[in-house]
């Protein structure tokens, strides 16, 4: 018991050492990429390398405020996208892996297939879906789903099956029925692996925007960064791929603080140091 | 519990060996085996098995590899029906006997679930089997078994915080709190360290004294066996049967002064000289 005693007297953390720890984390990275500004402007200006080529980075950032209103429009129509077809996405990932693992017959029939179909270069789709729904929302949002459902299907079927056979034999003892085991172990143990799978998804899903607008739009940071390339507007097209960027990260972290409010239990890698 | 075992037989006319009085036992194999079917092709894992474990007893089911102890636990819970042969626990199929909640279940891993503190664990098999008890009474109940295993203080931990002994202890809590009459375990401790081992053993012998549990142990381990048990089932492979039956004399309450007993170091002597053997002709 002196395992408890020993963990209960942990030293409380203050908020601003906290924040202090934070900001030493992200320190090296913000560093790497004033340098890596730095040089970039550098170069541009030594070699005097003409703008529609390659902007140096303060070009960007001027032709980011000075287009910042139409890009405001471009961002908010493109985010709505994003979130539509990305929520799509999951409530379609998630009910084809149940689908799969509760008609066992069927999932046999359907696994092969959303294999094969993943293999599909989804970008080669989008011609096909404007041809069949226009250019308006829809073949934007069929397209994110196509291209982000498949890694949310995978890992909730890993999920689904992390369950230690042991506690399935437990739960069927006591007289659990297969829709009872799945609701009350399995589904609760495939959040881990869901929501690595929609971290996947949301990436994803902001590449199927872009391709979407990219394929025939009328508004939308896709079609910003198509008709900046046709005036040879680079430093506009730089300007729309950071807002494309940021507006990845801000939706990928916004995932991130889903899992950790819904799974505090998911385990946590540290992506960079090797364990073991 | 024994009202509605009699109830579930009612049907049938009450046979010679139902009335029969000296020890009732409370699990019953007679002629048992067990075939799978690996590869298209059925394979005999467990050969004509007779046991019969009193009521209140401690048993220990004892092999190599592949002796079949843990099919024959299995076939125990009701969760591997016998090809052949009867299995009675408590006087009725042990299908039954696990609806009836008289089956408590215990594995090599504690399978705790993570998102759940200790006491909500333990609580859990519970609320599982029966939908009608109040949250509150489970949890009551299963706080009571986390202090029968020595984990009083720890209810609101979580398994992540947990040593794996604390977590087995949590599986046992778990099990004891559906209030069974059996406890099957399967190499409970086969994941600790030495001195855990030892520690839980003594903990699993505290338990069966106060509770009376009748106890059926898959181990490979012949020390905990012959400190444990009452009886000791030595099983070999090829075909995989039972070899002998060994009843262990060392004279309770035992602890660990009991190593040091004649008795002890004799049977212990014997279950490894009949193991080393059954070892040598599984090969």
């Amino acid at each position: 018991m002196s395992e408890i005693a020993a963990e209960a007297a942990a030293p409380k953390v203050s908020a601003g050492y906290r924040l202090w720890r934070g900001l030493k984390e992200v320190l090296p990275a913000i560093a790497l990429s004033a340098v890596i500004l730095i040089v970039w402007e550098m170069f541009i200006r030594i070699f005097n390398v003409v703008t529609f080529v390659l902007p140096a980075p303060s070009a960007i950032i001027v032709s980011l405020i000075k287009n910042r209103a139409s890009l405001a429009v471009a961002t908010q129509a493109t985010a709505f996208e994003v979130l539509f077809g990305f929520v799509l996405a999951a409530i379609v990932g998630v009910v084809v892996a149940l689908l799969i693992v509760r008609f066992e017959r069927f999932g046999r029939a359907l696994y092969p297939l959303i294999v094969l179909f993943q293999n599909v270069p989804k970008v080669a789709l989008a011609p096909i879906f404007i041809l069949w729904f226009g250019f308006e929302l829809t073949p934007k949002i069929l397209l994110i789903v196509v291209i982000a459902f498949f890694p949310v299907t995978i890992d909730m079927l890993a999920g689904l099956q992390s369950v230690e056979p042991s506690f399935v034999s437990l739960m069927r003892s006591v007289g659990a029925s297969k829709n009872k085991i799945m609701l009350r172990v399995r589904i609760p143990h495939s959040l881990p692996h869901l929501m690595a799978g929609l971290k996947v998804a949301i990436t994803f899903s902001v590449i199927g925007a872009i391709v979407g607008e990219f394929a025939g739009a009328n508004r939308g940071l896709g079609y910003v960064i198509q008709f900046a390339s046709t005036q040879l507007d680079t430093p506009l097209i730089f300007a729309a791929l950071l807002v494309v960027s940021a507006l990845g990260l801000a939706f990928y972290y916004v995932v991130e603080f889903a899992e950790r409010l819904l799974v505090p239990w998911a385990p946590k890698y540290d992506p960079i140091q090797l364990t073991g | 519990m024994s009202v509605t075992a009699a109830k579930s037989i009612g049907a049938k006319p009450v046979t010679a060996a139902a009335t029969k009085q000296t020890p009732v036992a409370h699990i019953a194999a007679t002629n048992v085996a067990v075939d799978f079917v690996v590869g298209g092709r059925r394979q005999r894992v467990l050969y004509d098995i007779n046991v019969a474990v009193p009521k209140g007893s401690f048993v220990s089911l004892i092999g190599p590899s592949g002796c079949g102890k843990s099919t024959l636990l299995k076939v125990m819970a009701g969760l591997i029906e016998p090809s052949q042969g009867d299995i009675r626990v408590a006087n009725v199929k042990p299908k039954e006997a696990a609806k009836l909640r008289l089956i408590g279940l215990v594995f090599q891993d504690a399978t705790l679930l993570p998102w759940k503190n200790a006491v909500e664990n333990a609580a859990f098999l519970l609320m599982t089997a029966d939908e009608t008890v109040k949250k509150s009474d489970a949890m009551d109940r299963a706080a009571e078994k986390l202090r029968l295993v020595g984990l009083a203080g720890a209810e609101k931990k979580m398994p992540s915080q947990l040593s794996g002994g604390m977590r087995q202890r949590v599986a046992i809590a778990r099990a004891l709190a559906l209030d069974p009459e059996v406890l099957l375990m399967d190499e409970p401790f086969g994941a600790l360290d030495a001195i855990t081992r030892e520690e839980m053993s003594e903990c699993l012998l505290d338990i069966w004294e106060r509770t009376g549990k009748t106890i059926v142990l898959v181990t490979h381990s012949i020390d905990e066996a012959v400190l444990l048990s009452r009886e000791v089932h030595v099983m070999g492979t090829g075909p995989a049967r039972i070899i002998e039956t060994l009843p262990i004399t060392v004279p309770h309450p035992r602890n660990e002064e009991s190593y040091s007993d004649p008795a002890f170091t004799a049977a212990e002597n014997r279950l490894r000289s009949l193991l080393i053997e059954s070892h040598r002709r599984a090969r």
